[in-house]
């Protein structure tokens, strides 16, 4: 169907100043955290369920393709309309409608930014873990499609433990309900946690039904330097094995370390090849207790230069420099790509020097940091995409650094998904029978193939 | 023709009465007599029995040890039960990714026991851990006390190998802590009451050993102080592991069948358990206990084993003490969510009164969880009505106050007919639409979820 035919019947449910379709606007929507690019044919941002019902019906009779919209931070391109079609951005359908304080769930919309949730939540002494690097930005929704994950997973797991229930309209524009305001529920498949994680592929998400918890008294954040990568292994393996469990355990490499320096000149030191981040929480009693346990471990594997942040501005600093590690890695050169490999922990040392190891033989820059205490590596290839000759070269790293995962007991995405950019690596993973499966279940829930098509299988 | 019982060593394969009828029923009572029972070694054989099944369209039934709730493990159709009670090695335990790789078929029990050894946790703890499977609490997506802290088998798994209907095997999931690989297969094989597939591998998280346990038990002389003292608890950021709830019916029965102190006179116990570092639950303790007290509570407080487990006698004895009280027990197994238990406890009461029917409730309060038990006398058509009628009402209220009907029990074959109160058909739909995909020719587990 021609743009102009879609403008009109579009134009027909949704007011004209929510529709998008001249280029400069078009080209907002074009692109995600990824290096890749696609153009919509139109944007839609709708306010209610009701207008997403009708786009919906519309573009599965005239089979055109619906790519659902959050923040476009994701990095796999789960975003991006690679078919072209209509971009549903969730902006608007951002109010967050109940948090139940005696039952410990929140009821919000996708379009709600997640960082919002987490302050509204927290003022009433409430906490919701899910906590990607990007939270200041990124949507509940966005959170939903991948499944996000976050520095906090280690401890408090990922997007999928904090869904209670979903409400989602399916392509031919039927709504339904999964699970229940309950935290357990088992009456029938799993609807719930199959949607989560599917990218924008069966359905759009139009409420969220999410798991809170109590926030946690007290929390202490550490930083620790180390002479090698080893070092700071056996320290993140000798944590988890003195019986402590994290809040977090983020690990950065000397190339990170040094990009961060530059970048924003906070005060690291620069010869050292490896750091951690280590953030406990829970009771007072408890957090002094493990802190102890902590100190010990760290001074006993070697680490020099161990930090405890004394207030809450000296916390915020240490964070800022973690999250500050892929703007920074970003300015070396003109492109990041930023992978999401994730072993067994025990693993992290081989598949880092391993990481290291590639750089070296394709002679090309690259930067590991991520969540150390659960295997979850984010290596970041600095490059430059319009150098065809070097992206050759970046091509054989991606497909080594998985091959290497996969050959360590791991996985190709721990928390960014599948989207565009992994598609063609998933049937190593997941065998025949497994792509057989995703496929077969897409085409149960969206025979027409128009949700967001050319993502996962 | 080749015969099912030459496909495995005749000591794991077997045709003869004799055999099959221990393999006949679940903890439900439901009963029916399978074609053969098959107790495979290995993940090779289990594809082996499932292709020749496949090809001659015989139903197969996975099973654990049958103290499932909802009629799961019945074989019906004339099916082979495939047991995997032979397969039930623990294949490694690794501490520093604090992973487990285990066997379907091993008991839970046995597992939490292994684990401590090694100052490791696995949460999960349907009050059936000495004898059910993990494979059956996966299948059915057990829970048990320590939910409402810890999450529900379903938080556990990281990843499965499985044996599809026509015997061909699956890796789905990860083994590592994380993993957003396309839809998650893992999450849709689990609780899914072995109607897609066969599990013949489970990889599980765990959790360093908490240090320390408090086990509080609270009576009280009513209802709704003890249902106030559950939200005042929760309220004031306190999560505790464990937070069970017994009513005086229950109070009564276990006090009846095998004395452990509680006075009868009592209408409501509140058994909670704290975890984690000894101060910490020391403090929590103390807040938990003034808040009981608050609401005209007795307490008894205990930190040893030895003591701590005394406290727990009379939540344990309910479930045999309740087959003493009358001949038929309907056990239901609703969620509300947590502020609504009042309401709910009011309502099972009126009920009770109104259709003169004795109702025993006891369970999770803590996250809503109550198993609702009718007793009733199958013979007596006249009660057994009522009953069905009682049913019928319970899950209405609960639906209405935003619940569920199945919280950790699963859907089998008690609660089937009643699914579709429940579910959207366009839920339903894409349910059945799924167990097509898997098991086109509907013979895994027929007849159960799905009516008809
Ligand atoms: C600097 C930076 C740091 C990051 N750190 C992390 C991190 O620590 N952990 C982590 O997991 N990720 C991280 N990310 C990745 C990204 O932020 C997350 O994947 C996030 O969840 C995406 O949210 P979004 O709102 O931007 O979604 P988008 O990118 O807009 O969309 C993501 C996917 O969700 C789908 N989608 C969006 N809304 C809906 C809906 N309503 N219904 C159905 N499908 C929908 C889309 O179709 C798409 O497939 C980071 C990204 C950046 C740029
Ligand atoms: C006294 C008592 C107390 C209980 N307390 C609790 C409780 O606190 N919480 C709770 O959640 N449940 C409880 N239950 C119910 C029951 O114990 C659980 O549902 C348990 O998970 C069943 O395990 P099982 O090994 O006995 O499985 P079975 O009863 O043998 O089978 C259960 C289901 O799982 C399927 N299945 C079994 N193994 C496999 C496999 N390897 N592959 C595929 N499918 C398989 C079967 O087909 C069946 O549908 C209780 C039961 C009793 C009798």
């Amino acid at each position: 169907m021609a743009v102009k035919g879609i403008l009109e019947a579009i134009a027909r449910f949704i007011e004209k100043e929510h529709i998008l379709s001249c280029k400069e606007d078009l080209i907002c929507y074009s692109s995600d955290a990824t290096y890749h690019n696609a153009m919509p044919d139109v944007v839609v941002i709708p306010e209610e369920k009701r207008e997403i019902i009708q786009v919906l019906r519309f573009a599965n009779s005239e089979r055109i393709p619906v790519t659902p919209r959050g923040a476009g931070t994701g990095l796999s391109g789960g975003a991006l309309p690679v078919r072209g079609g209509i971009v549903l951005a969730t902006t608007r359908l951002n109010r967050i409608i109940d948090i139940d304080e005696s039952n410990l769930y929140a009821v919000v919309e996708p379009g709600v930014i997640t960082a919002s949730l987490h302050s509204e939540v927290e003022q009433r002494g409430l906490f919701y873990p899910p906590d990607p690097s990007s939270l200041r930005v990124c949507t509940i929704g966005g959170n939903l499609g991948h499944s996000a994950g976050g520095p906090r997973g280690l401890k408090y797991g990922i997007t999928r433990n904090y869904v209670m229930g979903l409400e989602v309209v399916l392509p031919q524009g039927k709504i339904i309900n999964t699970g229940a305001r309950t935290v357990k529920s088992v009456s029938g498949y799993d609807l719930t946690r199959l949607m989560t994680g599917s990218e924008g592929t069966l359905g759009v998400i139009t409420k969220a039904l999410l798991r809170l918890i109590p926030k946690p008294e007290a929390s202490m954040t550490f930083m620790a330097f180390f002479d090698s990568i080893s070092l700071a292994a056996d320290a993140v393996v000798g944590i988890i094995k003195k019986g402590i469990l994290p809040t977090s355990l983020e690990f950065m490499d000397g190339t990170t370390i040094k990009a961060i320096i530059q970048y924003k000149s906070i005060e690291l030191p620069e010869d050292a090849d490896a750091a951690l981040l280590i953030e406990v929480d829970g009771f007072e009693s408890e957090v002094k207790r493990q802190a102890a346990l902590l100190m010990d471990v760290l001074h006993g594997s070697g680490a020099r230069g161990i930090h405890s942040a004394k207030d809450k501005t000296e916390m915020e600093d240490m964070w800022n420099a973690r999250r500050m590690a892929l703007p920074a890695l970003s300015r070396i050169r003109p492109s990041t790509i930023l992978e999401d490999a994730t072993v067994p922990r025990h693993q992290v040392p081989i598949m880092v020097r391993a990481i290291q190891g590639l750089s070296i033989k394709y002679d090309i820059p690259i930067g590991i940091f991520g969540h150390a205490g659960d295997g979850n590596l984010h290596p970041t290839i600095l490059t430059d995409v319009h150098d065809k000759d070097e992206m050759e070269k970046v091509d054989k790293v991606i497909e080594e650094i998985f091959e290497i995962a996969l050959s360590l007991g791991g996985t190709l995405t721990g928390e960014h998904g599948i989207g565009v950019s992994k598609a063609r690596f998933l049937k190593k993973e997941i065998g025949e029978e497994g792509i057989r499966l995703m496929r077969a279940i897409r085409n149960i829930f969206d025979p027409n193939g128009i949700m967001n098509p050319g993502k996962i299988c | 023709m080749k015969r099912l019982d030459s496909l495995l060593p005749p000591e794991r394969v077997s045709l003869f009465e004799e055999d099959t009828l221990c393999y006949s029923f679940d903890a439900t009572g439901i009963e029916e007599r399978p074609m053969a029972v098959a107790r495979p070694i290995s993940t090779d054989e289990v594809s082996t029995i499932m292709s020749y099944a496949y090809e001659r369209d015989i139903p197969i039934v996975p099973r654990g040890a049958g103290t499932g709730m909802s009629g799961g493990s019945v074989p019906l159709n004339n099916s082979i039960v495939l047991s995997f009670e032979r397969m039930n090695n623990l294949i490694d335990i690794d501490a520093s990714n604090l992973i487990a790789v285990v066997e379907p078929g091993v008991i839970n029990g046995h597992f939490q026991r292994d684990l401590e050894a090694l100052e490791l946790f696995y949460p999960p703890d349907p009050a059936s851990m000495d004898f059910c499977t993990l494979g059956g609490n996966v299948a059915e997506n057990a829970g048990g006390p320590r939910a409402l802290k810890y999450g529900v088998t379903r938080d556990y798994v990281l990843g499965l190998e499985i044996v599809m209907p026509d015997g061909k095997i699956a890796l789905i999931g990860t083994k590592t802590q994380k993993g957003v690989v396309g839809y998650d297969l893992t999450r849709l094989v689990v609780g899914s009451e072995g109607t897609l597939a066969a599990i013949t591998k489970i990889f599980l998280r765990l959790l360093p050993m908490p240090r320390a346990v408090i086990t509080l038990l609270a009576v009280f002389d009513s209802v709704d102080a003890s249902a106030r003292a559950v939200s005042k608890i929760i309220a004031s950021s306190i999560i505790p592991r464990t937070l069970e709830f017994m009513d005086r019916e229950s109070i009564k029965a276990v006090e009846a069948f095998k004395p452990t102190g509680l006075p009868t006179t009592a209408e409501a116990v509140l058994l909670i358990e704290v975890d984690g570092s000894p101060k910490a639950i020391k403090e929590d303790t103390d807040r938990i206990a003034s808040i009981c007290i608050a609401h005209k509570a007795d307490i008894q407080v205990a930190d040893e084993p030895s003591a701590r487990q005394r406290l727990w006698e009379a939540r344990r004895a309910i479930s045999p003490a309740l087959y003493r009280i009358s001949p038929t027990k309907i056990n239901e197994d609703i969620v509300v969510p947590r502020s609504k238990i009042p309401e709910m406890l009011a309502y099972l009461r009126r009920l009770s009164e109104d259709l003169n029917i004795r109702i025993v409730n006891f369970g999770h309060a803590g996250d809503g969880n109550i198993h609702v038990n009718i007793m009733t006398d199958r013979e007596n058509a006249e009660e057994f009505k009522r009953a069905g009628d009682a049913r019928r009402k319970i899950f209405e209220a609960a639906l209405k106050f935003g619940g569920t009907i199945s919280g950790e029990h699963g859907v089998g074959i008690t609660k089937a007919p009643f699914i579709p109160m429940e579910m959207h058909p366009a839920s339903l739909g894409m349910m059945k639409a799924i167990k097509r995909l898997f098991d086109p020719k509907g013979l895994m587990n027929p007849g159960k979820i799905f009516e008809g």
